[in-house]
């Protein structure tokens, strides 16, 4: 074989080698990057919606409904510590649904989304006011709104007794829609007979979201 | 406000059996295409914009609903975005109108779609109304008045069997789409004093232009015959 040739060929393998060690070395540096971005993420809910807990938690098996599939939600048994106390309960559950869906297909609701408050009126009424993130980073579109919509309804109303209606504030405001399309300015029905059958299983005849009154 | 069956092309070198438009008759059908303006809508990875997408499609609804014989309206026909109320107002300023609302979603299967009625919950109870903060009914409405928040009401029925027919019209053409229509409280619905039904195609991402584009054939063909059967259906009732 001429010297040339083998020189080159020399240079070819050498070349392979570095190339090998460094895709390998910018692999382990996307893995670190995603981790601390995943980190991050993490930091960020860790600060914005601490985990709450309270003197009462007892940890059961609750029902949170998210995404399964790109048109239905259903119910997931969780194992998680809640309140006896119905807000916080509620805020515990809300909490999870947000941060916590079990991959990122199932999520319902944007994930910068937060709980700024809850609280609960005499007759049943739930009312939860969330950031603006779950308005303007919800993928617009009447089919992912009621889908947003029916989550929160559906994991209150399985987990919570006693509620009768939900009203969905975004920053302490009634909002006309969640991203323009399904209308926030009237009430949720919870635990109605028709809402809940409707949603949780695949539409016999004539599926119902949470009803609206006004 | 547009109406497509005053501009139907004029007939060029008429043969002697040429054939006529036919009159428009029966209802006036206002199509609503949705969002507008800065309101885009569903918006593509590739940057088509629902807003346009559906304006596209509610003229193409339209021209074939007018050659069908369908008087057509449409709720805006530009990049404009009128109110919800704006566009009830175009309905409710007849006496025999049917309005759909047209949407692309975010998400969902591509190339399915779905029919949507205004989902209105029971009145609330008058033993839990003063006590809801801030609860809007809680006023007495005299008799011959319709709260505006609750027009869509004594429509429902309609607008629940107008979305029945279209689902089941357009679950031919749109493979893997749901069976059923299904009840949502759809703001652009809420206030319209005529049967009322929104339309969503999926999706934005999932489909191209061309696609979407060519939905809207199938769409007006629904339409038509959802319109038809309900008014046959009206008219076999009160007889």
């Amino acid at each position: 074989m001429p010297r040339n040739l083998k020189i080159i060929l020399g240079l070819l393998a050498l070349a392979v080698i570095v190339g090998l060690i460094s895709l390998r070395s910018l692999h382990r540096r996307m893995q670190r990057m995603a981790a601390s971005r995943a980190a991050e993420e993490q930091a960020r809910h860790a600060v914005l919606a601490p985990p709450i807990s309270t003197p009462t938690d007892v940890t059961v098996k609750a029902k949170i409904f998210w995404a399964a599939g790109p048109d239905r939600i259903a119910p997931v048994e969780v194992e998680m510590p809640l309140s006896a106390d119905p807000v916080e309960r509620s805020r515990q559950l809300l909490q999870a649904l947000i941060t916590n869906p079990p991959t990122a297909g199932q999520r319902t609701l944007p994930e910068d989304t937060t709980l700024s408050s809850f609280y609960i009126l005499p007759d049943g009424t739930a009312v939860a006011d969330f950031s603006d993130a779950i308005s303007s980073e919800m993928p617009s579109g009447i089919l992912s709104e009621e889908m947003a919509v029916n989550s929160i309804a559906r994991t209150l109303e399985s987990n919570v007794p006693g509620l009768h209606r939900l009203k969905i504030l975004i920053r302490g405001q009634e909002a006309e829609t969640l991203a323009g399309n399904v209308d926030l300015t009237g009430f949720f029905d919870l635990n109605s007979p028709a809402a809940p059958a409707a949603i949780r299983s695949a539409p016999p005849a004539t599926a119902a979201a949470p009803r609206p009154a006004h | 406000m547009q109406e497509g069956d005053s501009q139907a092309a004029p007939q060029q070198a008429p043969p002697p059996v040429a054939p006529m438009p036919p009159t428009p008759s029966g209802p006036v059908i206002v199509i609503d295409p949705a969002h507008g303006g800065t309101d885009t809508g569903a918006r593509g990875e590739n940057g088509v914009a629902e807003k346009d997408v559906v304006l596209n499609m509610a003229r193409a609804v339209r021209e074939q609903l007018a050659r069908e014989g369908y008087r057509v309206l449409m709720t805006r026909n530009d990049d404009s975005n009128p109110s919800y109320d704006e566009r009830a107002a175009i309905p409710n300023a007849y006496r025999d109108a049917i309005f759909v609302s047209l949407h692309v979603s975010s998400t969902g299967t591509p190339g399915t779609v779905r029919a949507y009625y205004d989902q209105l919950a029971s009145p609330i109870p008058p033993a839990v109304t003063p006590a809801a903060a801030g609860a809007k009914a809680a006023s007495p409405v005299p008799s011959g008045l319709t709260v505006w928040e609750e027009a869509q009401r004594p429509y429902i029925d309609a607008s629940h069997r107008l979305a029945d027919l279209i689902q089941s019209d357009l679950l031919q053409s749109f493979a893997g789409s749901s069976p059923a229509s299904m009840g949502v409280p759809v703001r652009a619905l809420r206030s319209v004093t005529a049967p009322a039904v929104a339309i969503e195609i999926s999706s934005v991402s999932g489909w191209t232009p061309d696609q979407l584009a060519a939905a809207s054939g199938p769409l007006a063909s629904a339409i038509a015959h959802g319109v038809t059967e309900l008014r046959q259906g009206i008219s076999a009732g009160t007889k």
